[in-house]
């Protein structure tokens, strides 16, 4: 509910990137967490920050509703940062407590991987706001498609994946309930989970678990019902197509990969 | 010529028990026939017969001339037999409305410049143009129904199988999906719809009941439903109008048996024309319950202008007032941007009451309730519970004990490895001692109809429906509540069923004392059993008082998709028609 990004969650609106193909979008993405990784300084990592920023633009998403999309794992960034912060040593040293040391290369390093997962989560977060579900859905099943041939269900993983998707919302409606319900029994969920033990936290889990296997029953039925045998003489409502922006899109991820690997060596 | 044919099928899923026990069955090409029967008669596994799910163990089941247990013929069985699930949510395979209808077309292959056309054309069949993009989590269990039956019908079948597919439905979703098929049948489609609900029945050119796998009954609707007797025997309901029309015959006025309610007030009109006026009083008095002066005029849980919202906080002012201006009602679903749950609503519970709460799917009930027991904290205004704001945290939980809930199919919340366990959860969250949890298992037990000694270590999973149903009310009732409140708590019960369960509220009710909420979609129900009554719409109270004062305007409550008990509508049809007649 409510209309702020959300990690995971399709920001409806017509720009350039939604447009683009789901697949060039997935493989995109794939390259920008490369290029990250290429990315070997402050210059390079700056450059690649920038590039982010200008997706986000060319997305129409505010650039605010794109951090906020990622506050929620925000905590991978600060968790990380503090470790590189406290366990690398090196340079001149800031803080000497004994146990608590801090130098300069900690400083350096925190900082930089700090940025550099924060752009990593950044990219995520544009590929599932400008690319509904379905489309990644069917991305990943073609570009899993030449896999196939090795005996990969990338058909099936891929209808999986869809469904779960699907079901998540009905999840979490029932969860509610559940919860509701088991609340209303006097179950000390709210207060707090790890004291609340083992029988009200399978008063939660065993219903939903249920509930589970009861959908997966009759959502088997009913696509066998309508003729479901895999993905062999399958047509598409939606057939991806490839397009000269796709093609645009990949030289300009080539043009970044360049400069940032020019980036990284020259200064 | 037949279009499904069962030549003696019997079919058993354990190998103990037949579940189709030598069925033999015709059906026509263009017919609409009704399969009736209790739970556990063999209605579904019929009906997955015709789709090839399932292929008999004896005998022969041929749909268009294919026989259903040929490989061969799966595929071209399937496509022209379409079938429509009980539950709603979980036939959707897609996310977005046009990708689940063109399902079974990809599945088939059919070339992608046709689909686009046929899954829109199925959609306009249905009554949902213009839905291609919306997404299906948004839309009402009615539509979610109509969006399976598009995406059968994209497949151009000639048969169409409906598995129960109202039972999970509120009236007006009910009602819409009765059109729909209607329509279909008109152009062309044969209808197979297995139900609980006599008014359906009452719509099809052929009635089938099932008890124990075999047919017992087989008639048009005007022969079958009207065997009351033989009906009550195999625990089914008879529609309204046919009992009714036999208890006036019995009564000395000759009308003819009917099976609607349009053709009794007719009859009635024509053969006692002058008696209609007092019988419409007659009719209008038996539908209510009588007036008791028993209830209290204590207050045992009070909302005064209630509004409660699920938007998060810190949109809510900037919403809050651009929202309220705009007053148009979502046209479709159950519009996930609509901002109020509820708004404004007011009521008062009193001690020892019956009170009702009727409204469609999405208006608001849910949210009452959970409000009701401190769940939930008001929005805006403040509910009170024995003059205490459940705003405070202590007054919350102490609610939370006082007033029992028994949420939508609470047989889904069942969790324990005995029935002894799921039962006694209640009690031992209070931490009472294990005398204690015993003795308020065998008291909640016992309340229910159901035996400790019996069932204390089966697994709850293992029961029947109707059973479970009863171990999850005796969870709530363990918690010694003094308010029961009771969201659909019939709902997809067969007709026997719903019978125990509506006994069993009256006995907690009458003879435990107990203050008793009971959200309901049935205006017969809440008109025979509740002091009084609160509609909701939209979230905003529509009507709130005693039944007779609620139901008094017809044509306001079916302007909302609402209806009034059978009673009451009989009683104004023959009024109109009286009237008319000077």
């Amino acid at each position: 509910m409510g209309n702020d990004a959300l990690f995971g969650r399709y920001w409806a609106a017509d720009s350039i990137v939604h447009r683009l193909d789901p697949r060039t979008k997935l493989v995109g993405t794939i390259a920008l967490v490369v290029i990250m990784f290429c990315a070997a300084n402050f210059w390079a990592l700056g450059f690649v920050a920038l590039v982010v920023v200008a997706l986000f633009a060319l997305a129409r998403i505010p650039f605010t509703q794109a951090l906020r999309s990622i506050l929620p794992l925000s905590f991978i960034v600060v968790l990380t940062a503090l470790f590189n912060l406290l366990f690398v040593q090196g340079g001149k040293v800031y803080v000497d407590w004994g146990w608590l040391v801090i130098s300069q290369e900690g400083v350096a390093l925190a900082l930089f991987t700090a940025v550099r997962l924060t752009l990593l989560l950044l990219s995520g977060s544009l590929l599932t706001l400008t690319t509904t579900t379905l489309d990644i859905t069917e991305a990943f099943e073609k570009l899993l498609g030449p896999l196939r041939r090795i005996g990969v269900p990338a058909h099936e993983f891929a209808l999986v994946m869809g469904i779960a998707l699907r079901f998540l919302p009905q999840f979490v409606d029932e969860f509610r309930t559940i919860r509701a319900a088991q609340l209303s029994r006097g179950a000390k969920l709210a207060s707090s989970p790890t004291k609340s033990g083992l029988s009200s936290l399978t008063s939660l889990l065993v219903p939903l678990f249920a509930s589970a296997f009861r959908h997966a029953d009759t959502l088997s039925a009913a696509m066998d019902a309508r003729c479901y045998h895999g993905a062999d003489g399958r047509t598409r409502l939606h057939p991806l197509a490839f397009s000269k922006r796709d093609a645009s899109a990949a030289a300009f991820l080539v043009v970044t990969l360049a400069l940032t690997l020019a980036f990284s060596v020259l200064f | 010529m037949a279009i499904i044919e069962f030549n003696d099928v019997r079919f058993t899923y354990d190998g103990q028990r037949y579940a189709l026990d030598g069925v033999n069955l015709r059906i026509e090409r263009g017919s609409f026939t009704c399969v009736l029967g209790g739970n556990g008669s063999g209605k579904s596994t019929l009906a997955k017969h015709v789709n090839a799910l399932l292929t008999p163990d004896e005998g022969t089941v041929r749909v268009l001339d294919a026989d259903t247990s040929d490989p061969e013929s799966l595929y071209f069985i399937r496509s022209n037999a379409g079938m429509v699930f009980q539950n709603p949510d979980d036939q959707i395979v897609s996310s977005v409305i046009e990708d689940d209808v063109a399902f079974g077309l990809e599945n088939l292959g059919v070339p992608t410049e046709e689909l686009q056309g046929r899954v829109s054309r199925a959609l306009a069949q249905v009554g949902l143009q213009g839905f291609e993009k919306k997404e299906t989590a948004a839309l009402s269990g009615g539509q979610k129904q109509r969006v399976a039956i598009a995406g059968v019908l994209a497949m151009e079948p000639q048969i169409l199988v409906l598995d129960e597919a109202s039972a999970m439905l509120d009236p007006r979703g009910r009602k819409g999906l009765a059109r729909v098929c209607r329509e279909l049948n008109e152009a062309g489609l044969t209808i197979v719809l297995i139900t609980h609900f006599m008014e359906e029945a009452a719509q099809a050119d052929r009635v089938v009941v099932l008890e124990a796998g075999r047919v017992v009954l087989d008639g048009a609707p005007t022969e079958v439903l009207t065997q009351a007797e033989r009906l009550r025997d195999l625990n089914l309901d008879v529609p309204f109008a046919t009992s009714m029309s036999m208890e006036l015959r019995e009564g000395g006025i000759g009308v003819p048996v009917c099976l609607t309610t349009d053709e009794l007030a007719a009859g009635l009109r024509e053969i006692a024309p002058h008696e209609t006026g007092r019988l419409a009083e007659e009719l209008r008095t038996r539908a209510f319950k009588p007036t008791s002066c028993a209830s209290g005029t204590e207050p045992i849980l009070e909302f005064k202008d209630v509004s409660f919202t699920y938007q998060p906080t810190p949109k809510r002012k900037k919403r809050r007032n651009a929202v309220q201006t705009d007053a148009t009602p979502a046209d479709w679903g159950n519009d996930p941007s609509e901002y109020w749950a509820l708004q404004n609503v007011s009521l008062e519970l009193r001690r020892g009451e019956f009170f009702g709460i009727a409204g469609h799917t999405g208006s608001g009930k849910s949210t009452l309730i959970q409000l009701a027991n401190g769940l939930l904290q008001p929005t805006a205004g403040t509910v009170l519970a024995h003059g205490r704001d459940l705003a405070d945290k202590r007054a919350a939980a102490e609610a939370r004990r006082d007033v029992g809930v028994v949420f939508q199919y609470p047989e889904h919340q069942l969790f324990a490895a005995t029935v002894y366990d799921d039962v006694a959860f209640g009690p031992r969250n209070l931490g009472l001692s294990s005398d204690e949890v015993e003795e308020r298992v065998r008291t909640a037990m016992s309340l229910v109809h159901l035996s400790v000694d019996e069932l204390r270590d089966a697994s709850p999973f293992a029961l029947s429906g109707g059973q479970q149903r009863r171990v999850a009310f005796a969870g709530v009732l363990a918690m010694q509540p003094t308010t029961l409140i009771l969201d659909e708590p019939i709902a997809g019960l067969d007709p026997q069923n719903r019978h125990a369960f509506l006994r069993l509220i009256t006995e907690l009710h009458d003879e435990q004392g107990m203050t008793i909420v009971l959200v309901s979609h049935d205006m017969n129900d809440l008109a025979r059993l509740c002091d009084r009554v609160l509609v909701l719409n939209q979230g905003k109270e529509f009507a709130n008082g005693a039944p007779a004062e609620v139901f008094a305007d017809e044509a306001r409550l079916r302007s909302v998709g609402l209806g009034v008990p059978d009673l009451v509508h009989l009683a104004n049809l023959i009024r109109i028609n009286f009237l008319g007649g000077n």
